[in-house]
């Protein structure tokens, strides 16, 4: 059975497929779904300091400061398709270079890269997410912005014209989101260790020697016969990271590291009215959509991920036959 | 003897690690500028009759005393020798020299870590045994559900119910590390810290109840931690085990009359242990970050808050990079305890070298 029908064989990856599409199609039509744009969302003109429950102009009701539920759940997802999959293509870019090419040089080359790889994974993904927030502080916000606080810092400033000058060159790292620069540099050592495993394996196999022999470039023995047969495992890794990456950075933005995020701030505003006095459902809109949405974010690209798993295995399937088959209780 | 020479390699190996993993932050701080950082030196409150000029004067000459503009490798070998004697800096958010911050909190985020995995290790090897053993039957069917909604429903969705439900609503659990009855408890003179750890604390010293108030304290964060990390240890002990029990010598013990339990226990998880640390050992950073995440969520002082303070109003360089070392510390030590752990295990190891 192919790969293909493998997968669509199973009822569990239809489900995973679904999910995903909903989500992806959400983040495409957006501003059709939500004609708000995600930095004026204040639609219910009301002075109220209380949840509103759902209305036509808030199909999900409103939070305490009177944004759209809906607004913030629909352009949250949005925020979450283009990090989730932008931030997991630059990682599986980098680990599956690194990987592959520390396994085709071998030897001591590949014991030295994957030492650095190694390094690289005591690196605990917070501190990263802290320190680029610092240096985002630091180095370009202070300096650059002569914020209120950054009145302390303005002291520092000796020419105003320099310092307007070199303005436009950093103007794009200050809108840089430092959660995707600390996933960025520090999420793609899992694949560049098992890419490494996987190309290391394949290069003991004969096509590749005679790919060399033939007197193939290193470079076409990488990209046409190394990297093809040895990307499935890196592959269902990639699948099941989109969803874990926005899950993690959801939470990095809810306790209040990295920009915030359109589904943290609502969980954020949200937390003091999930119990109320009348009881715990009475404000269900503040908290049971975007909570769901994540859920099942994470779900939908999870399954993805086992299907792949389950689809590209080849052990799923055989059975060896064999006349001890009967003491084979897993078969 | 050739568990010592691995031990050895393994230290430095790490020492190597910390090596790199610090130039390279060295080098990231390095991007702020100069002035930036001696701000940070500067005294809390300047006289107002201080003029631009004198505070210009003032930040050169701090530039100069903490050597600021000198090249890399001159300013990365006095640092990493002033980190050596101790002296990671003065933290104006945490008012205290950053080291002895980290020091002071670190013994709450031990405690937590180490309650989470005394729950999830022995839990997440039992229950991924016993689904594996018996593929597709009644408890693997079962732990499959659970573990992918321990997966999926993450920590902080957890949390949040988790708050809402049995400390708001039953006000049965509590935030923080003590309650206010008992937090003067030990700061008295009778009390003496043995541990650090506030639940065998208590017990030593011979006060129940502050062992069972901490307790109290720490069951819930310990309990979302480890609900997450045993559905993924669970998941890769029943792989590894189903894994192991298509292997020949599964079949040939059983052949031989072994019992179920025997196969099981000693032959398929001895022989999965190997993948299962080795993935742990992957994951001690990612475990980490969610003691971290854990901590800020339940409002736990462990060393997170270190981190969240260097975020603070007026951002503060030398409490982030110290948070930043000392995890990646605390990071290599589990790594390399547990490669020791590995070697123990597993008798191959042991004689290839």
């Amino acid at each position: 059975m192919g790969i293909t029908r493998k997968f669509f064989s199973c009822w569990q990856n239809w489900i995973g497929l679904f999910i995903i599409l909903v989500f992806v199609l959400t983040a495409l039509f957006a501003p059709l779904l939500s004609p708000q744009n995600a930095d004026t969302q204040d639609v219910v003109q009301s002075y109220s300091r209380v949840p509103q429950p759902p209305s036509p102009e808030a199909p999900l009701g409103t939070l305490p400061d009177q944004s759209s539920v809906f607004d913030a759940l629909i352009w949250g997802t949005r925020n979450a398709i283009t990090f989730g999959v932008g931030v997991t293509a630059i990682v599986f870019l980098i680990g599956t270079l690194i990987g592959t090419i520390a396994a085709f040089f071998g030897g001591r080359v590949n014991t030295v890269m994957m030492w650095i790889v190694d390094g690289f994974l005591a690196f605990p993904i917070i501190a990263g997410v802290v320190l680029f927030q610092q240096i985002n502080n630091n180095l370009l916000v202070n300096l650059l912005e002569s914020t209120e606080y950054a009145g302390f810092y303005s002291y520092v400033v000796k020419n105003p014209a320099i310092l307007n000058s070199i303005k436009p060159l950093f103007s794009p790292f200050m809108n840089m989101n430092p959660t995707a620069l600390a996933f960025v540099l520090l999420m793609w050592m899992p694949y560049a260790r098992i890419m490494n495993a996987s190309v290391l394996r394949i290069k003991q196999m004969e096509f590749v020697s005679a790919a060399k022999v033939s007197g193939a470039k290193k470079s076409r023995v990488i990209f046409r016969h190394l990297i093809p047969n040895a990307i499935a495992p890196v592959l269902v890794l990639a699948a099941k990271d989109v969803g874990a990456l926005v899950v993690l950075q959801t939470t990095f933005s809810y306790i209040g590291l990295g920009h915030p995020t359109p589904w943290a701030s609502t969980l954020l505003l949200g937390k003091d009215w999930i119990f109320s006095p009348k009881g715990i459902v009475t404000y269900w809109w503040v908290f049971l959509p975007v909570t769901l949405a994540l859920i099942l974010f994470g779900v939908g690209w999870n399954l993805l991920g086992d299907g792949l798993i389950n689809a590209m295995n080849p052990r799923t399937e055989n059975k060896q036959p064999s006349s001890l088959n009967f003491l084979r209780k897993n078969s | 003897m050739t568990i010592f020479r691995r031990l050895s390699f393994s230290i430095l190996r790490s020492v190597l690690t910390l090596i790199l993993i610090t130039a390279l932050l060295y080098a990231t701080v390095m991007l702020t500028p100069p002035e930036t950082l001696a701000s940070l030196y500067m005294p809390e409150r300047t006289s107002p009759r201080m003029t631009e000029e004198m505070y210009e004067a003032l930040l050169q000459n701090m530039i100069e005393k903490y050597h600021l503009n000198d090249p890399f490798p001159v300013q990365y070998v006095a640092w990493a020798g002033n980190l050596l004697r101790g002296n990671w800096g003065y933290s104006p958010n945490l008012q205290e020299n950053v080291f002895t911050g980290l020091m002071r909190r670190a013994p709450a985020t031990l405690e937590l870590t180490f309650y989470a995995i005394l729950l999830y290790f022995p839990l997440g090897l039992l229950s991924g045994v016993m689904a594996g053993t018996k593929k597709s039957g009644f408890a693997d069917r079962f732990f499959r559900a659970i573990a992918f909604i321990a997966t999926s429903l993450t920590p902080m969705i957890l949390a949040i119910l988790i708050l809402v439900v049995f400390y708001i609503t039953m006000r049965w659990f509590a935030p923080g590390r003590l309650g206010t009855a008992f937090a003067p408890m030990i700061e008295a003179d009778g009390y003496k810290a043995y541990t650090g750890f506030l639940t065998i604390d208590g017990l030593l010293n011979k006060n129940p109840a502050l062992s069972l108030d901490a307790l109290r304290h720490i069951a819930m964060p310990a309990l979302t931690l480890a609900f997450a990390q045993w559905g993924i240890l669970g998941r890769i002990t029943r792989t590894a085990v189903i894994e192991e029990n298509q292997k020949e010598y599964i079949i040939a013990g059983r052949a031989r009359g072994l019992s179920e339990q025997t196969l099981a226990w000693r032959y398929a998880l001895g022989n999965a242990a190997g993948p299962v640390l080795t993935h742990t050992i992957l994951s001690a950073a990612s475990l980490m970050t969610s003691v971290f995440i854990v901590e800020i969520i339940f409002n736990y002082p462990g060393l997170s808050t270190v981190g969240v303070k260097s975020l603070a109003f007026i951002p503060d360089a030398p409490s982030a990079v110290g948070f930043s070392i000392y995890s990646t510390v605390l990071v290599l030590i589990l790594t390399t305890l547990l490669d020791f752990l590995k070697v123990i295990f597993d008798p191959r190891l042991r004689e290839e070298s």
